[in-house]
């Protein structure tokens, strides 16, 4: 597993110094003022993101891990483990700069979590059916 | 997490209207949540028959990482916080963590600020590990007090 990006919150390092005065820039822009097109001098310019930065202002994809906490608390089987492995690799692909991996990954973790929710209900309604039935035949 | 230039830069303040509309999803969240605890606390699932038995359980006659956590959370909603992680010591260390982060969701909503960087790849990684070792230890002989 790769160190760069996923040990350092803020993969928007740049990769060398800045000048005297300018401070970080992740201190630069204030709430409302986006500064998009306006780096700030002595910055790397947004075309090239450092390793570990996939797109600069990118949102990251949805990993949906408490779905697979849940699934994997309330015992829908392999599914929360499968959830679990995919919300790793969302995370794991994102800090990587592989943003359509990451984004792959979401979208199976998003299946999975509805495969575990549907598999719950089956269950359990197969539950009632049994329940019942077991219950009309003794009558 | 420390802050991130995305987080300041798409986010701004956002009105009350909006702010009502963003804190729609934890809030039925929130009400699901309380309306499972209420049904797990008055249906005992100490007595056999008032919930389905495991699939996994039921197939392979072993413990999965999950058995347990109904009748841990009854358990919690009585205060018996002991009797709780006897059953499922995973689930009753798992709640803490899913309420921060239900914290920290609405939180994100209140402020409308997009969905933060995610966490460290080792560490949901290392959750995974948590779950696989807990599954199998609690299956074994020296792991039975992980049974529930």
């Amino acid at each position: 597993m790769s160190d760069e990006g996923s040990a350092t919150p803020d993969p928007y390092q740049p990769p060398k110094d800045p000048p005297e005065g300018t401070g970080p820039p992740w201190e630069q822009p204030a709430s409302g003022q986006p500064t998009y097109g306006q780096p700030p001098t002595g910055q790397p310019p947004y075309g090239q993101p450092a390793y570990g930065q996939p797109t600069y202002g990118g949102e990251p994809p949805p990993n949906y891990l408490v779905w697979a906490i849940l699934s994997t608390i309330f015992c829908c089987l392999p599914l929360g483990i499968a959830s679990i492995v995919f919300a790793a690799q969302v995370n794991s692909k994102w800090s990587a700069g592989d943003v359509a991996g990451a984004q792959d990954a979401s979208r199976k973790a998003k299946q999975f979590a509805i495969w575990s929710a549907v598999a719950g209900a089956i269950i359990v309604a197969i539950y009632l059916v049994v329940v019942v039935v077991a219950v009309t035949s003794n009558s | 997490m420390t802050l991130v230039p995305t987080r300041s830069l798409a986010s701004g303040p956002l009105l009350p209207a909006r702010r009502g509309a963003a804190l729609r999803r934890p809030a039925a969240v929130a009400l699901v949540a309380v309306m499972v605890v209420l049904i797990v606390a008055t249906v005992d699932p100490e007595e056999s028959g008032h919930y389905p038995t495991c699939p996994f359980l039921a197939l392979t006659g072993h413990w999965c990482p999950g058995c347990g956590s109904l009748r841990a959370i009854h358990a919690l909603a009585h205060g018996q916080v002991a009797t709780a992680a006897s059953r499922n010591v995973l689930t009753v260390a798992a709640l803490p963590l899913l309420g921060w982060l239900w914290l920290r969701w609405v939180g994100r909503s209140w402020r409308g600020e997009p969905r933060p960087q995610p966490a460290r790849p080792v560490l949901v990684w290392a959750l995974l590990a948590l779950v696989l070792v807990f599954w199998l230890v609690r299956n074994l002989s020296v792991g039975a007090a992980l049974a529930p």
